[in-house]
């Protein structure tokens, strides 16, 4: 012990563990690790970006394409007559509205019995008969122009088929199989001549239809009340613009070019502004997100509209108001709320609320509710009902946060100046706390926009953007949203198709619109805070 | 205590005092309406639902509805009576009828067959253990990941623009839509890493997704443990690590834990994600029975959300569908309601519990 041997160390000398990895000490590499681990977050919002874009990309190519073909086909050139058909079609519809009112006019006001009532109508049904056959000379032409137009997209559909098998049968190395592969290229000039070719036919028949128009609006019978003439009037104007708008069509028609080339921002503008949604539809197929992305505004906007009153005035109840009981009770109670499971409260939807919501909608004294009587069980006030109580836990709670960080000492200072509680509340407290409630707001309108599974079941799942002439009456008609459309068809694409293509796309407008919302309500709060003073 | 005996001290009923008053009052029927509604949801799910799940007598729950497979609901009229049955129960009443009638030497019975309905029948045994299943792999995960990068926010990183840039990211990241996880999910490891429809895919969606609320909740338990325990550490000369991993992590767990729990709610509760990564609408097998081990984990299981999805929209809502929707909705949220409850309950107690 007293004579220690340069061999022998001495016990209490701290022998550091010197492994190192590439480097780095033992600490280091730990620090490493959890630093690597810290970044997962990042890498997981660049690999969602990555791999949305990765499949999603493509869209607008194979959208440009599926227009050029929609184009050199002669669908584009078919759907300018058959826009006119369905004009037409529109103001049928139009006067058989003025007919119900009309009768619902001689039952009600004039007490008619129904078959007097109907006796009375005769001539308006002759003549809205006469409107309605007058486009008859025209849609023979029409559906046999759209058969014709129908082959020719096939055919080209079957050679581009075949050009990929060949170009696989090449790649997989099997010339001779691939040298087997027919295919019967299609000459659009050629097989358009026959579509084309029946303008003149096309013109005299039209001409027909002007003529019969006129005749029909001719007999326009009078209607009992100014009001329904009003609407007559209307529709005769109407009318007339239609028959204008023959000529401008053949005009149309005349200029119309297959070889015009489709720029690429028809394929963009077609997804952003398309109005329609159709898939899987024998003539064209139509990626328009508008429809689907109205249908989640509306139903947000519903769900807000319930939500924003009751979260906020519940917020300030509990931190301002309640009782320390009644606190310590509705807090656990709230937040309990959101552990209630989205698919659950579809189900509830389903089950209960919207059979309870059509049958309360049904009571003769309610039918002053716009939107009453509601037509279907699941629309979108069902949903936004749904949506608003999946969201008030989520208002809540961040509103109440906002609330309770507002300073003590503006409270006291207000109630030192004399005003009663109510004053305090409402004129310091809440625009003082206004910035995080509205942020608050702003991650639960983020919450109701990404919600899937109630609107997937609860809202109706009709693509169509919604009717806006019915006034608020608008919220209790079906829709569609953007969430519901990638779950409810995701399922059944196939991989790489256009169709799963677009679903992509509109995940990718869902992503880009939560981190926006995310980032306003990031602002808000930064830039509206007030300092604690 | 008469009532003539006027307080002269008591404030007068003034305009304003009632004006004040009538607004309270809207605030509180705000406040109990959100909790009524929440309420009459829980009220009617768990009343109906308990009709399937418990019984009058012995053992007090439908032992069946939690233990077999869904099956089709066969409706059928036999011997002037309407009579309901599950497939393999249906088949082997057939079967017997039929030997027992040839055994007699009469004709065979009619069975006539007036409905069947898909999944109406039998119990959701397999959907239970695909829960189960998804939420323990995939917190494992999201633990893993969630308490290391909650360690290096709060123990080492410094103030900078890295820091800034990952604070940022896990903001945003609670704020996708599931809808959008489920897509990248789909997108990485369904199509591109090649694992199908399995366990793998969904575990890892899940985890991804409820990352940010696991690194929230870990980052403020580990905020919460006082500097003087880190510093006491440090000056008796530990090192970092041996900081963290002796007296910074034990007083942190239970708080990661118990917040963490609200994080599992939230997976369980999930549809969207796991609709085209993890879930079947019917497998026959349970997950255990694979030929190999790594079979295990790339196979699609059933999962109660997706069930009650797939019974709330793709069979009608009639007499014969109510029993196992509602069955299937009360089980589910029976068990989510108790992890939510356990995580409240055990905040609380460890609110009351740790004071330094």
């Amino acid at each position: 012990m007293s004579n220690p041997t340069a061999t022998n160390p001495p016990a209490f000398a701290i022998i550091k563990n010197r492994t190192r990895f590439f480097g780095l000490s033992m600490d280091e590499c730990i620090q490493a690790f959890f630093g690597g681990n810290a970044l997962i977050a990042v890498v997981v919002l660049g690999l969602i970006t990555l791999f949305l874009f990765r499949e999603g990309y493509d869209f607008f190519n194979q959208n440009h394409h599926n227009v050029t073909v929609y184009r050199r086909a002669g669908l584009e050139y078919v759907d300018i007559i058959r826009q006119k058909d369905t004009d037409h079609a529109a103001l049928s519809r139009y006067l058989s509205d003025i007919r119900l009112r009309t009768l619902n006019h001689l039952l009600k006001e004039q007490h008619l019995p129904l078959a007097t009532a109907n006796a009375q109508l005769a001539a308006y049904d002759d003549f809205s008969a006469n409107f309605a056959d007058a486009f008859d000379p025209v849609r023979g032409l029409l559906s046999e122009l759209t058969e014709t137009c129908t082959a020719i997209k096939e055919q080209f559909t079957v050679a581009e088929n075949k050009k990929t098998e060949r170009d696989q049968l090449l790649a997989a190395g099997k010339s001779a199989a691939a040298a087997q592969v027919v295919i019967n290229d299609i000459d659009f000039k050629v097989a358009l001549q026959p579509v084309i070719g029946r303008l003149p036919e096309y013109k005299e028949s039209i001409h027909t239809v002007a003529e019969r128009i006129t005749a029909a609006l001719s007999t326009a019978p009078a209607l009992p009340t100014p009001e329904l003439q009003k609407r007559l009037e209307r529709f005769k104007q109407l009318a007339r613009d239609h028959v204008d708008q023959f000529a401008e069509t053949i005009r149309q028609m005349e200029q119309w070019d297959y070889s015009k080339p489709v720029s690429f921002g028809a394929a963009f503008t077609g997804f952003i502004f398309g109005r329609e949604w159709l898939t899987a539809s024998f003539w064209q197929d139509w990626y328009g997100i508008l429809p689907l992305f109205i249908g989640s505004l509306m139903v947000s906007i519903i769900a807000l509209l319930i939500a924003v009153p009751l979260g906020v005035g519940a917020a300030i109840y509990v931190n301002q108001i309640a009782t320390p009981v009644e606190q310590r009770l509705i807090k656990p109670a709230i937040e309990f709320i959101s552990a209630i499971p989205s698919v659950v409260l579809g189900f509830f939807g389903i089950a209960v609320l919207g059979t309870l919501l059509r049958a309360v909608s049904q009571t003769p004294w309610l039918s002053w509710v716009p939107g009453f009587p509601m037509s279907e069980r699941l629309n979108g006030l069902t949903a936004g009902c749904l949506l608003a109580f999946l969201s008030i836990p989520t208002i809540f709670t961040l509103a109440e946060d906002a609330i309770n960080n507002v300073p003590r000492s503006f409270k006291e200072a207000s109630f030192a100046l004399g005003a009663n509680r109510l004053q305090t509340i409402l004129k310091i407290i809440v625009p003082a706390g206004l910035s995080g409630i509205i942020s608050a707001i702003l991650l639960g309108f983020g919450r109701v926009m990404g919600e899937t599974m109630v609107v997937l079941l609860c809202a109706g799942n009709r693509i169509a953007i919604p009717d806006f002439t019915a006034g608020l009456g608008v919220v209790t008609q079906p829709v569609h949203t953007m969430t519901g459309i990638i779950a409810q068809e995701m399922g059944e694409v196939a991989n790489g198709s256009i169709h799963y293509r677009a679903l992509f796309m509109v995940g990718i407008v869902l992503f880009f619109l939560s981190l926006a919302i995310n980032y306003v309500a990031q602002v808000i709060v930064r830039r509206y805070k007030i300092s604690i003073g | 205590m008469t009532s003539d005996v006027k307080n002269p001290y008591a404030s007068k009923p003034t305009a304003i005092r009632r004006w004040e008053k009538s607004f309270f009052w809207v605030f509180r029927v705000a406040t109990y309406v959100v909790l009524l509604c929440g309420a009459l949801i829980f009220g009617d799910i768990f009343i109906k639902g308990s009709r399937t799940v418990f019984r009058a007598e012995f053992p007090f729950v439908n032992v069946p509805f939690l233990t077999q497979s869904p099956e089709t609901l066969n409706i059928f009229e036999y011997q002037g009576k309407k009579r309901e049955m599950g497939a393999t129960e249906f088949r082997a009443f057939r079967e017997k009828e039929e030997t027992a009638a040839k055994a007699e030497g009469r004709p065979a019975p009619e069975i006539k067959l007036i409905d069947n309905i898909a999944y109406s029948a039998g119990g959701i045994f397999p959907c239970i253990v695909g829960t189960v299943l998804l939420i323990v792999g995939s917190m494992t995960i999201a633990l893993v990941l969630g308490v290391a990068s909650a360690i290096f926010l709060s123990e080492y990183a410094r103030q900078g623009p890295v820091v800034r840039m990952i604070r940022l990211a896990i903001l945003n990241l609670a704020g996708v839509p599931s809808i959008v996880f489920g897509l990248f999910g789909f997108g990485m490891f369904v199509i591109f890493f090649g694992w199908n429809t399995s366990l793998m895919a969904g575990w890892f969606t899940l985890a991804f997704m409820v990352l940010p609320v696991v690194i929230t909740a870990s980052e403020e338990s580990l905020k919460s443990v006082p500097r003087g325990f880190r510093e006491g550490s440090l000056a008796l000369g530990a090192t970092k690590w041996q900081t963290i991993q002796k007296s910074v992590l034990p007083y942190a767990l239970p708080g990661i834990l118990t917040s963490s729990i609200l994080g599992i709610a939230r997976v369980a509760g999930e549809t969207a994600p796991i609709m085209f990564t993890a879930a079947y609408v019917m497998s026959d097998k349970l997950p255990w029975q694979v030929a190999k081990v790594s079979d295990f984990f790339f196979q699609g299981v059933m999962a109660l959300p997706y069930h009650i999805y797939v019974v709330s929209s793709k069979i009608p809502q009639n007499e014969y569908t109510e029993r196992v929707q509602y069955g299937t909705a009360f089980v589910f949220l029976f068990i989510v309601a108790l992890i939510a409850m356990a995580s409240i309950v055990l905040r609380n107690k460890l609110r009351s519990r740790y004071k330094w």
